[in-house]
């Protein structure tokens, strides 16, 4: 969800009883989307691993366990 | 079950037809277009959702979500070369540009007040700001993935 601030965040977090996640800007955001999402139309796109979601994430400075604990 | 070279075929058509027409092909165009039964078109949209790779309908056989892309309004309505389309999140509403490599504008809803926030890709660069909340870790992305 976007928001214009880290209070708005908080406001809605309580509103929805949600606990806090991460929170990118949207230029990092527009940078995770192009590595994400620029080989989505290829004929040849079969996926994305987890592995390769990862490395994604660390590529972009996106080291901490919320980006980089593998699904179960 | 893994999805067969024929599934990734169907997965292609569904993004190109989507792109083309501005919504989510149903299962029966899918079925014609590639010969198949309504069936065994239905077998080939499952194992694509149980690939990660598009999300079927709560109850069954039509498309929800093929990322980026949303075939039900949202709050992330992206203008690219003349097609409006829905995305699925904050993110996807910059992944639409991303996929299609050009200039898009983008209205979001505030999520608390409701007023529009545009902003937009031009010349590759991102025109506006904000903060996005992802609020499921990655590791968790798929126990629901409407939520995430």
């Amino acid at each position: 969800m976007l928001f214009r601030s880290e209070e708005e965040i908080e406001i809605w977090r309580q509103n929805e009883s949600r606990v806090k996640g991460a929170v990118l800007s949207l230029n990092q955001v527009w940078a995770l989307s192009r590595r994400w999402y620029g080989d989505r139309l290829a004929a040849s796109f079969r996926g994305r691993t987890a592995a390769g979601a990862i490395q994604i994430f660390q590529s972009l400075g996106l080291r901490d366990s919320f980006w980089t604990a593998p699904p179960n | 079950m893994t999805p067969t070279e024929t599934d990734w075929r169907i997965r292609h058509f569904i993004y190109a037809d989507w792109l083309r027409s501005g919504g989510a092909p149903k299962a029966s165009a899918i079925a014609a277009e590639f010969g198949l039964s309504r069936r065994d078109a239905g077998g080939a949209l499952k194992r694509l959702h149980e690939a990660h790779a598009l999300v079927l309908e709560a109850d069954g056989g039509e498309i929800l979500m093929a990322n980026p892309l949303s075939a039900v309004p949202t709050d992330y309505c992206v203008t690219f070369d003349g097609l409006s389309l829905y995305a699925n999140c904050a993110w996807d509403s910059l992944g639409i540009p991303a996929m299609l490599g050009g200039d898009a504008r983008i209205e979001a809803r505030h999520p608390l007040d409701g007023e529009v926030m545009p902003y937009a890709i031009v010349g590759g660069e991102l025109q506006g700001s904000g903060l996005v909340h992802f609020a499921r870790a990655f590791r968790h992305w798929y126990d629901d993935i409407v939520d995430t």
